[in-house]
Parts: structure tokens; C-alpha cells; sequence
């Protein structure tokens, strides 16, 4: 498109939001309001995300050795498990070292564990997971695989909670796109009315534009202009009313917030939930214009 | 310039505003399409920009096979074309200059240039005074002549116009029809439709009649000299 034509094609769009200013200013705070809502599951997943993956680094596999395992196949074990794409490191702890562990977390009352043998206790391996496994599907697989290698007599992990926290993750995942879907659709039909009374306005002009020889995309540019400077004005409230949520929560007291949420590792939208937004924003402004004008541009 | 091959048009549900029409304009012409109210000299006009599609026929324009061009085809098509209609067609909410400058402009003439143009044509057609006023604010032989500068601001090689005097007074219609004789002076085609039999006796171009959508007489004739 020649330079003085995109020049053209702006100053359209900005008489008409002149021209519409409140139904533009309201369509915009839809959108915001929309894009909000969808930001907030953003904001809620994404630190639940960042939750899952700080305990995920502290979350290990224990693999309690068959007592009859003798020593010398302890090493043989241990690289076969350190050989598996998902684990990080592997860590032996003796039947001596876990007596003096659990000794350890008795503390003062350690008395209690007198007259007993230091061998009840059976040897073990601490796996831990490379970055990428950590989640309950992974760590379920990685067990299930330990549990049946030689030596191994019972494997442990944190399963419940994990797949619980999972679930909760993949269920606003869900929310996200349902709830949201269905908002930004409802948010389409807005956009899309907002343009259809632009257009109405500026029927005359239009079949005057048709008349001269002005190129479709010309006629069509402006309006969709329009909407994407709708959407951008709807992203960026959205993000401000998203920023004052995320500050108003955090300034809650700890007990407010429950176990949950860590007010330390609270954390606002990342950029790319950030971009996510906007590019809703322009999209939901650009496909409103475009439907409508499918619609309701009639040709002389 | 304008070349029609059995053209006709049905409107639905079986409603023939034209039929079997056989017509060339040759490049330079100056043509009237007469007839009564109803006998398709609005239709006409508009199949020749491809404001209707012609359900039968041929219709060639300046080379563009009118009925097989797409979207920006018509664009094209249109921006050779200078437009008249007898009801002005002027945006109140922009002045007289804006009018014609908004002509210019979508066809790609930058913003600057198109006024210059527009006010250049504006002084030509005597409305340099006007120029920032309103249309509703001017007379309807100014208004029209405001029409006119907009159907010129983009040297168009053809101007089509429907009835272009049928909300003038005669002293104003004569005037603007003078204006018309002295665009085609320069070599433009210039071809208009008017239910007005007494025009084609004043100004006599070659006239085409039409009654009931049918071609009823192509006399061919320039009688005596331009006005």
C-alpha cells in the first residue's frame, strides 16, 4: 500500500473513533473486561506453574534397596538409573547413614531409638529429576520403571498431592479456554455490532469512496484499524486492572492467602501472557471489523 | 471506447429493465441516453461501472471486460470513470474542497497534491470561494458543479452522468451542460442520461433512446455545432 494511502487509512480510523468516541470507549472496556478474566486464569496458572516447578526441584524418588542386595551390585544399579533421559542424579544413602539421618530428625528424643540395631533401617537411593520431568505423569513413569529393576524392593514419591496439584493445573488450563473462549466470542459479537454502527454512520461516505474507484482494501482498512486500536486500548486496561488485582492480592496478609499462594514467589503475568493478551486483543478488534464488514458492506 | 453486445438485465423476480442492447461509444464521444422515466438509462449507466451486474451480454469499457472484473477491478475500472448524479452525492459533514480532494485521495494521490488539485479545479468551475463552505450551504447549480470537479479531480477518461440537470432550473441546467461541452472539448467521453428530450435539441450531440429497456433509435447525428 503506497504511503499516502496508509496515511489515508489512519486518518479514517481516528475521525471515526473521533466520531464514535463512548461506543468505541465502551467496546474497549468490554474487551478489557474479557481479556481480564482470561488474564486472571493466566495469572493464576502460570503461579501455580511456577509453584509446581519449585517443588517439582525439591520433589524425589526414594528407592529402597532389597536388603539381601549385596554391595557390590549397588554400583551397577546406580549407573543403570543414572542412565535414564529423566533422572539427574542418583544418590546412595547406606543403612548406616539413614540410621544417623533419622537419628538426626529425632533430635533430643533420639534416645527412644537405644538398644536398637542400626540395621532396620534399609539402604536407599535419592533420585532426583531433570527439570523437564518433574510433573506427576513423568515421575509416575520414572517410579513405575525403578520399581522393577533388580535390588529395588519399594520405590516412594509424593504421588498423591502431585497428581492432585496436577489436576488443579489442568483443570484452569481448561477454565482458561472455555471460560475464556466463550468470553472473547461474546466479546466478538461486541466488536463487531461497535463497527456495524460505524459503518451504518458512514454509509454515505463509503458509496461515495465505492463510486470514485477507492480499492476494497481501502474501504475495508480503516474499520479494521479501528478495531485493532480497540483491542490495544482493551489489552492495556486489562493489564492495568490485572496489575492492581496482582498488587491488591499481594498485599494481603500470609494467612489470607492461604497455603497456596507464597507471597515471595507471587509473580505477575510473564511477557509472552503479556503479548498473548494483546495480540487477543487486536484479534478479537480485527475479526469484529471484518465480520461486520462481510455483513454489511454493500457494494453500489 | 464503450462497446454493449446483446446486453440485458433482469432484475428478480422476472423484471427486464434491459434487452438485447447493442451500443458503441467511440473514444472522444459526446452521447445522450434518453428516454422516459423507467426505460433503463439509470441501469444502463450502472452496468457500465459494474453497479449491476448485466445478466446477458458483453460489456467492454476502455479495454476491461466490465462483467469479468473482480473487486479491485471495479476499483480500477471506477477510478478512469468520473461519476454525475442528479441528487449531487456530496458528504455534508466535509467542505466543498474535502469533496473533491476525497476523490484524489483514494485513488492514491497524496493528501497535499489532491487539495491542490481540487482547489485548482474548484477555481476552474468558478466556486474558488466555496471552497470551505458546506454543500447543504450552496445552490443546487453550485452543488452540481461541485459533483463535477469531483468527477474531474482524477482525469477521467470517460464521465457518466445520470441525470445530471434534474434538479437544476434551466438557466443552471444550460450552464452545467456548457461546463459538459467544454470537458469534452479536451477529448473526454462524456455520456449522460437524461429523461429531458429537450436537452439533445440544444445541445445537439448523438442521442440514443431508449423505451422499455429497449434500444429504440441511435440517430447517430451531431446537428448543427457545439454550443
Amino acid at each position: 500500500m503506497k504511503l499516502s494511502r496508509i496515511g489515508f487509512v489512519f486518518r479514517r480510523a481516528f475521525k471515526s473513533l473521533r466520531e464514535l468516541l463512548w461506543t468505541h470507549v465502551l467496546t474497549s472496556g468490554t474487551m478489557a473486561m474479557t481479556l481480564f478474566i482470561f488474564g486472571g486464569f493466566l495469572l493464576v496458572q502460570e503461579n501455580l506453574h511456577g509453584m509446581l516447578r519449585g517443588w517439582g526441584s525439591r520433589v524425589q524418588i526414594f528407592a529402597y534397596l532389597d536388603n539381601r542386595l549385596a554391595a557390590a551390585e549397588v554400583e551397577p544399579l546406580v549407573s543403570r538409573l543414572s542412565a535414564y533421559p529423566e533422572i539427574e542424579s542418583v544418590r546412595f544413602v547406606s543403612q548406616s547413614e539413614a540410621w544417623e539421618n533419622f537419628k538426626k530428625s529425632l533430635g533430643s528424643q533420639s534416645g527412644v531409638l537405644e538398644g536398637l540395631s542400626a540395621d532396620i533401617l534399609p539402604a536407599s537411593l535419592e533420585i532426583a529429576l531433570k527439570a523437564g520431568y518433574r510433573d506427576h505423569g513423568a515421575l509416575a513413569g520414572v517410579a513405575e520403571r525403578i520399581r522393577a529393576e533388580k535390588g529395588v524392593s519399594e520405590v516412594e514419591y509424593p504421588e498423591e498431592w502431585m497428581e492432585k496439584f496436577t489436576l488443579l493445573v489442568v483443570g484452569i488450563e481448561w477454565a482458561k479456554w472455555i471460560v475464556g473462549g466463550f468470553l472473547l466470542l461474546a466479546t466478538l459479537l461486541i466488536v463487531g455490532n461497535t463497527v456495524k454502527l460505524a459503518i451504518l454512520a458512514r454509509t454515505e461516505e463509503i458509496e461515495i469512496m465505492q463510486l470514485v474507484g477507492a480499492p476494497p482494501g481501502l474501504i475495508k482498512m480503516p474499520f479494521v484499524i479501528e478495531g485493532v486500536i480497540q483491542g490495544t486500548l482493551g489489552a492495556a486496561l486489562s493489564v492495568l486492572f490485572l496489575w492492581l488485582f496482582f498488587l491488591l492480592v499481594r498485599s494481603q496478609p500470609a494467612y489470607a492467602l492461604g497455603v497456596f499462594i507464597d507471597r515471595a514467589q507471587f509473580r505477575f503475568l510473564e511477557p509472552q501472557s503479556l503479548t498473548l493478551l494483546l495480540v487477543l486483543g487486536w484479534a478479537m478488534g480485527a475479526l469484529g471489523s471484518l465480520l461486520s464488514l462481510r455483513r454489511f458492506l454493500q457494494r453500489w | 471506447m464503450i462497446h454493449l453486445f446483446r446486453v440485458a438485465k433482469i432484475y428478480p423476480p422476472n423484471h427486464s429493465a434491459l434487452a438485447d442492447i447493442h451500443l458503441d461509444i467511440e473514444k472522444g464521444e459526446f452521447v445522450f441516453i434518453t428516454g422516459p422515466s423507467g426505460a433503463g438509462k439509470t441501469t444502463l449507466l450502472k452496468l457500465l461501472v459494474r453497479g449491476e451486474e448485466a445478466t446477458d451480454g458483453q460489456i467492454v469499457v476502455n479495454g476491461r471486460n466490465v462483467g469479468r472484473l473482480n473487486a479491485r477491478g471495479i476499483a480500477a475500472l471506477r477510478q478512469e470513470i468520473g461519476l454525475v448524479f442528479q441528487e449531487f452525492k456530496l458528504l455534508s459533514t466535509l467542505t466543498v474542497l474535502d469533496n473533491v480532494a476525497l476523490a484524489a485521495e483514494v485513488v492514491g494521490t497524496p493528501a497535499r497534491e489532491s487539495r491542490k488539485k481540487a482547489f485548482s479545479l474548484l477555481r476552474e468551475l468558478g466556486l474558488k470561494d466555496k471552497h470551505d463552505a458546506r454543500p447543504p450551504m450552496l445552490s443546487g447549480g453550485e452543488q452540481q458543479r461541485v459533483a463535477i470537479a469531483r468527477a474531474l479531480v482524477n482525469d477521467p477518461i470517460l464521465v457518466l452522468a445520470d441525470e445530471p440537470t434534474g434538479n437544476l432550473d434551466a438557466e443552471v441546467a444550460d450552464e452545467t451542460m456548457r461546463l459538459f461541452a467544454r470537458i469534452h472539448e479536451r477529448g473526454t467521453t462524456i455520456v449522460i442520461a437524461t429523461h429531458d428530450t429537450g436537452l439533445p435539441k440544444r445541445f445537439p450531440y448523438r442521442t440514443v433512446f431508449l423505451q422499455r429497456g429497449h434500444l429504440r433509435s441511435d440517430p447517430r447525428y451531431v446537428a448543427g455545432a457545439v454550443p
